[in-house]
């Protein structure tokens, strides 16, 4: 297990923070996400056998967020 | 995103604009009854009254300022759920759950309108449980002048950081929003999945822990009843007044999609923006604070400031016995300026007839003096001497309406 924080600059409310961290109920090998709209980031720790940075970002981008690996 | 295919119009949908048409008539029959004949609307009692004020703050700006403040947009989450459960179960987009997908066209989801109704119904009933929680808390105690002005500021600097984070101006605005703990957003996300009545019910339920600006000092008000079953009444019209417009804007954000939703977001910043300023200015005239709008600009025009009044002069000056006599409206105080002279004791006659709004609840910050006048009678304030060139303001309690007695 890894912890990576991925920068989201385009949360605009405390919303945009639920809806980051539903990621971890879609994506297997995430175990949890820890997303702030008030640091305009996420800190994901995932398994990185089974799931990569990529998938992760997509996962955001598929929620409406571009993520980029800070 | 795919379109979605829209079938027959959903009854829900039918009875909710009727009440949104219901609630409208309403509120714009009061407002006539107000021009017409001044405010005959709280005739009967001043709690009635201000039971049917909570309703109109709820169905003009409530709405949009809880969809705002509330940060999280607890319902255009639940929309937004719902939306996506909504693609999830369409047969025709997703069919790799085979056995999954041929059940769901048995009964597919029909709109989003019922999960919106089900969470307004357990929003309102829960906030009308609150309201009675504060009325009974209330009753033992009590907001002096000062508290609640101080209460107001607050609110009112928080509306407007609000705002400013909406607009984006600046990274440090994002702290007015308040995240709500990880173990309650979690909570409320897993319970968000659910497709089932008792989700929106539950989340409806849940928005009590993330009130609004115009909601927090409705809470207060409710708090200052010092009833239970006036807060709860108060609480009750304010977030059904509120229920039409959130209920339209998250329907439409379901429906629309996210383009109108950021409209709509604009438009409510600008609306909390100047409901910000407007509470701050309320705060800032309840402390007495000389640099609110009212003071500041009867100041600078102190004539036409008073224009409105229905005496034949707009500046009363005392009497030789140093009587001063202020008319107590439903529509405010006249004259707006009494002059009287310094160093020299004073009485204040306060007149009242058949005044019901919140001009009954007079105040005047510098002396620490509330009294929550009859409706129809006179009362008298010993004003103690003072100084030449001092301004004593006077304000309702809730910051409307305002006036000053300059000394010279």
């Amino acid at each position: 297990m890894i912890k990576k924080t991925f920068s989201v600059p385009d949360m605009h409310c405390s919303n945009c923070s639920m809806k980051l961290e539903s990621i971890e109920d879609d994506l297997p090998g995430v175990k949890g996400i820890n997303a702030s709209y008030h640091k305009q980031q996420m800190v994901v720790e995932f398994d990185e056998k089974q799931v990569s940075d990529e998938q992760i970002i997509a996962a955001a981008k598929k929620k409406g967020y571009q993520a980029v690996l800070a | 995103m795919s379109k979605k295919q829209k079938s027959t119009i959903d009854p829900v949908v039918i009875i909710m604009f009727g009440v949104v048409f219901l609630a409208i008539s309403f509120a714009l029959l009061l407002f006539q009854s107000q021009e017409n004949n001044g405010i005959t609307i709280a005739s009967s009692s001043g709690a009635w009254g201000q039971i049917v004020v909570a309703f109109v703050t709820g169905i003009t700006t409530g709405g949009l300022s809880c969809l705002a403040v509330q940060g999280g947009l607890l319902a255009s989450s639940l929309a937004h759920q719902i939306e996506q459960d909504y693609l999830v179960n369409m047969p025709q987009t997703h069919k790799r759950k085979r056995g999954e997908a041929g059940r769901q066209v048995a009964a597919p989801r029909t709109s989003s309108a019922l999960p919106i109704f089900l969470f307004l119904a357990a929003k309102l009933v829960t906030y009308t449980l609150l309201g009675a929680l504060l009325g009974w808390l209330g009753s033992y105690l009590s907001l002096s002048p000062t508290t609640r002005a101080m209460l107001m500021i607050a609110i009112g600097i928080f509306m407007v950081g609000n705002a400013l984070r909406m607009f984006n101006v600046h990274p440090i605005f994002r702290y007015f929003s308040i995240e709500p703990p990880k173990f309650i957003t979690r909570y409320i996300r897993k319970t968000a999945k659910g497709t089932d009545t008792a989700t929106p019910l539950l989340l409806g339920a849940l928005t009590v822990f993330i009130p609004c600006g115009v909601t927090q000092a409705m809470m207060a008000t409710a708090l200052g009843t010092g009833n239970a079953a006036q807060g709860a009444a108060l609480m009750f019209a304010f977030i059904l007044g509120t229920s039409p417009v959130f209920f339209i804007v998250a329907y439409l954000a379901t429906e629309l999609g996210a383009r109108l939703e950021k409209f709509f977001m604009r438009f409510v910043a600008v609306v909390v923006l100047v409901l910000g300023f407007v509470t701050l200015n309320g705060g800032l005239n309840v402390l007495g604070s000389p640099f609110s709008f009212n003071n500041l600009t009867s100041g600078l025009l102190p004539s036409s400031s008073s224009l409105s009044s229905s005496d034949a002069s707009s500046v009363q000056a005392a009497a030789p016995d140093g009587q001063l006599i202020l008319r107590v409206q439903s529509s405010g105080y006249f004259p707006r300026t009494l002059k009287a002279p310094a160093n020299k004791f004073l009485i204040l006659n306060l007149i009242t007839n058949q005044t019901y709004s919140c001009a009954r609840d007079f105040v005047i910050p510098a002396l620490n003096y509330y009294q929550l006048l009859a409706a129809t009678g006179t009362a008298q304030v010993t004003i103690p001497p003072q100084a030449a060139g001092t301004k004593l303001f006077f304000t309702c309690s809730m910051g409307m309406y305002t006036g000053q007695i300059i000394f010279e």
